[in-house]
């Protein structure tokens, strides 16, 4: 079959049903920019859990008498913590802070805010000990083991901000994926009214086509295509939403965010990952929409 | 039917077909063989089962009962997945000339031929040569719209023939022209047919049918009323 008579098909199908097509065009694009965001955000919470696995770290601080009195950790209670943590075998790293490390760390941390470090004081913060953990999942030990023991006055886990931090990011996806969900179905029923608008002002041509011998195969290909190919371009457009939002949102208001580590940066990468599953599904979307329609409503 | 099988083209026996909203068949115990080579007139009032014939033929439509077979091909059996391939077998004039409007002359024969698949090389070989047995050489770019009712029904005729069939089916292809066009068209169906083409045509015409002499086959209400090898329209019309 030659490509050149095909292509002038599918052009001439889109001419003559352009306000079907925008609509068609521009419902697809949404539902795969959604879910492309949350696809990239699925991954980025997944890149965040291998990053911040190797650094969450339980933290047990001591009270603030305790703190004071014995900054060295020279005396029970302190070396009696010490030596329970390096008897755990859940344990990986103990580093002890003293309360004057923490005064420094937090003079470090906010060194570009004079009110902050105005009221601060080495006596406001608590000597500590960083705990890093084999399995951080595994905190909730270490808290019960010493929450509520004598010089300690609580036990903070990192991994339960994060744990918020992803629930959060998780409900964005799950958001996103929905809405997309609907998106699709919306674009799935615009593909078939589409196909099926396209099929009837052609209806002549086709019946042409079928009396002098063609196949319903051949006689179904312009439409297919036709459909693949504004899914495709749905899928490209989406794309370059995804891009724009970027560059225009996403690193515009979440910037320091990234900067500071907390938020990976939707790189290059992700872009590129995202893209060939987006297109895929634009077109394979629109395939089977148009396939299915071209079978149950369409006699050609 | 012990005769040469292969000269049979069209083998119709006890053909009924019955619609569902109408109480009298459109057709009915049908039984007719045309051999390869022949030219058949297909006469009647109107409503007496001519295009219901030829649609049957077309494998537009499915006898209700009885056996059809055209060019060996059982029709009353045969699987939608082939419906195509015996089209292909076949070419078919209307009334309507049935031409793309947006294509220009050339592009309606050449778009016949491209869908059943045929290469571009033989395309544009054999396209100015129909063009040109059906005497339209030099207007092979022009749009239906810029011809006229004899001119579009060669361009219907050069594409039914450019991909050399077995059967001509015609369904009243002078109806739309004045007498002097439909001569024409007749010569030109009869230059087809000694090419060794099988042709059926409906017609109402009693002229040409007068002075072709031609195998008549005359149709009443959905049943053969007569078959003559050299007929005329009717005594008494
Ligand atoms: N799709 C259909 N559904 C129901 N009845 C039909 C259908 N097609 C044809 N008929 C009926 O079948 C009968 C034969 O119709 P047909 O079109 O074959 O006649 P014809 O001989 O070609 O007439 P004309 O000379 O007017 O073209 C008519 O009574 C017609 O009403
Ligand atoms: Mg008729």
């Amino acid at each position: 079959m030659r490509a050149g008579f095909v292509v002038t098909e599918v052009l001439n199908g889109f001419r003559r049903n352009i306000t079907m097509t925008i609509a068609m065009i521009l419902t697809t694009a949404i539902s795969l920019g959604l879910l492309g965001g949350g696809l990239i955000i699925a991954r980025m919470t997944d890149q965040m859990r291998d990053v911040y696995g190797d650094k969450v770290e339980v933290t047990i601080y001591l009270t603030p008498d305790q703190s004071a009195q014995d900054p060295d950790c020279r005396a029970s209670p302190c070396t009696d913590i010490n030596k329970q943590l390096q008897a755990n075998t859940d344990v990986e790293t103990i580093d002890y802070e003293s309360q004057a490390a923490a005064y420094e760390r937090y003079k470090q941390q906010f060194a570009g805010q004079p009110e902050l470090l105005e009221i601060g004081t080495p006596e406001a913060l608590s000597a500590s000990f960083h705990v890093k953990l084999f399995d951080p999942q595994r905190y909730r030990v270490i808290a019960e083991q010493f929450d509520g023991k004598p010089g300690v006055q609580s036990v903070a886990d990192q991994s339960a901000f994060l744990d918020r931090l992803f629930s959060l990011l998780n409900g964005i996806r799950n958001a996103t994926i929905i809405i997309a969900l609907i998106q699709a179905l919306a674009a799935l029923l615009l593909i078939s009214n589409m196909v099926q608008i396209a099929a009837y002002t052609r209806r002549t041509e086709t019946s042409i086509m079928r009396l002098v011998g063609a196949s319903r195969w051949r006689t179904q290909l312009p439409f297919m295509i036709e459909a693949v190919t504004a899914g495709i371009i749905g899928a490209g457009l989406a794309i370059l939403g995804l891009i724009g939002a970027k560059f225009l949102f996403v690193d515009k208001a979440l910037g320091p965010v990234i900067r500071s580590g907390i938020l990976p940066d939707i790189d290059g990468a992700t872009l590129v990952w995202v893209s060939p599953i987006l297109i895929a599904i634009g077109a394979g979307l629109a395939a089977v929409s148009a396939y299915v329609t071209l079978r149950l409503y369409v006699r050609l | 039917m012990d005769r040469l099988h292969s000269a049979v083209v069209i083998h119709s026996s006890h053909v009924t077909k019955s619609y569902k909203t109408s109480t009298r068949p459109a057709l009915e115990d049908v039984t007719i063989d045309v051999e390869k080579g022949e030219f058949a007139f297909l006469i009647g009032p109107s409503g007496s089962g001519k295009s219901t014939f030829l649609r049957l033929l077309l494998r537009e439509d499915v006898p209700t009962s009885g056996d059809l077979e055209v060019g060996g091909a059982d029709l009353v059996h045969l699987r939608r997945s082939k419906v195509a391939a015996h089209r292909r077998r076949l070419g078919c004039v209307f009334q309507d000339f049935r031409l793309l409007t947006n294509k220009t002359a050339a592009q309606n024969v050449g778009f016949a031929l491209e869908v059943i698949g045929r290469s571009r090389a033989s395309i544009k070989q054999v396209v100015p040569e129909v063009l040109e047995m059906v005497g339209l050489d030099g207007k092979a770019s022009r749009l239906p719209n810029e011809l006229s009712g004899g001119e579009q029904q060669r361009v219907a005729i050069a594409r039914a023939f450019a991909s050399r069939p077995l059967l001509l089916l015609a369904d009243e292809p002078t109806g739309n022209l004045d007498p002097d066009t439909s001569a024409d068209i007749m010569l030109l169906l009869e230059r087809i047919n000694r090419t060794g083409t099988t042709v059926v045509m409906a017609t109402h015409d009693n002229a040409i049918v007068d002075s072709m002499r031609r195998r008549v086959i005359e149709l009443q209400l959905g049943k053969v009323v007569r078959d003559e090898a050299r007929g005329v329209y009717g005594v008494g019309r």
